[in-house]
């Protein structure tokens, strides 16, 4: 079968559109690039970078955890605003985490970017974030009373951590598309 | 061995549920979470031990390793689902091995800290050489989680029956 009969059987498959067939393209593009090649044959590469990965998020999520628990009422006798300091290392870690990924991505573009978990995954990790840096805002300064609107946040901050760490796992079972190259 | 693990996982149902759709992918994300309430409590204890974050009471950052308990407990649930539900693919792994290594080690050094340094540690004016002997055991607890980690992820690479163990 040619390339085209190949991706016309595979977007009918899938119910694809044309649009997509151009992603596939440049997908496909991008896994011929020199590093993309480096990322996926070079084992030290890639386990180098899904190693990093790992151990940065354990820290991005284990702080943030620590902070949403404290703020929903657990130690209660714990200062908020000294334990809040720890989120300097959790930025640094949440760096390393976005430049593994990148990498990650770089090595299996289409696996990823064809996968709406992966934009579940993508979401939720940058709207806990986001709730991450309003904690730090709100409690450094000063011992500020924990409001009520603080506690839902840090519920939601703990739901929104369960998705992104479930969505990162179920991303390894849920592919539809390993390489786009494979259709060119 | 490999018998009895399996026995153990299809009469206790874990074989059933680790074998439909979705039953490996949730078990993995539990350890995962489990794993990162693990470094969130007992990581961020052993890195103000060694000396970050001085502001903040160790008697106070305490309270939150209960939490670490339970994310552990959250590990060895699932991971015996993941042994018992293929343990020709753990029992003879050297990364599994390794793993466990590394889990004793930090097992064996919470019990000695528990067992001689915590209370002292935790009142504010310790000596220096127990601060010295507890910075020393936090490194030892934070590399031993961290190489806990490396470990889990390098299951996949050294899966038999491709490579050697220390009893097979």
């Amino acid at each position: 079968m040619t390339a085209a009969g190949r991706i016309a059987n595979y977007l009918t498959h899938n119910g694809c559109h044309y649009h997509e067939t151009l992603t596939l393209e440049t997908l496909a593009r991008l896994e011929e690039t020199v590093l993309s090649i480096w990322m996926r044959e070079s084992g030290p590469a890639f386990f180098g970078a899904l190693t990093l990965h790992s151990l940065a998020m354990a820290f991005v999520v284990g702080i943030s955890l620590a902070v949403a628990l404290r703020l929903v009422g657990v130690a209660p006798g714990l200062a908020t605003g000294t334990l809040t300091r720890f989120y300097t290392l959790h930025w640094y870690c949440a760096g390393l985490v976005f430049l593994s990924g990148a990498a990650l991505l770089l090595a299996y573009p289409a696996k990823a970017l064809s996968n709406p978990v992966f934009y579940i995954k993508l979401g939720a990790i940058c709207i806990a974030l986001l709730l991450s840096r309003h904690f730090q805002n709100r409690f450094s300064d000063a011992e500020r009373p924990i409001d009520r609107t603080s506690v839902r946040l840090a519920y939601l901050c703990l739901a929104l951590w369960v998705v992104s760490v479930s969505a990162g796992r179920f991303l390894a079972y849920t592919h539809s598309v390993l390489l786009a190259s494979r259709f060119y | 061995m490999v018998e009895i693990l399996l026995n153990f996982s299809q009469a206790s149902g874990i074989y059933a549920f680790m074998n439909s759709p979705w039953g490996w992918p949730i078990a993995e994300s539990i350890h995962f979470l489990g794993l990162c309430l693990l470094i969130g409590t007992v990581g961020v204890f052993d890195l103000r031990m060694m000396g970050f974050n001085r502001q903040i009471s160790l008697a106070q950052l305490h309270a939150l390793v209960p939490f670490g308990v339970l994310g552990f407990l959250l590990n060895v649930s699932t991971g015996i689902m993941f042994f018992t539900t293929a343990p020709d693919q753990y029992l003879y792994n050297p990364a599994v091995q390794s793993k466990f290594s590394f889990m004793l080690i930090a097992g064996i050094n919470m019990l000695f800290f528990y067992g001689t340094t915590a209370e002292a540690v935790k009142a504010s004016e310790a000596a220096a050489a127990i601060r010295t002997r507890a910075k020393l055991m936090a490194a030892i607890s934070l590399g031993c989680w961290c190489a806990v980690i490396v470990c889990g992820r390098l299951i996949t690479y050294y899966r038999p029956p491709y490579h050697w163990c220390l009893w097979c």
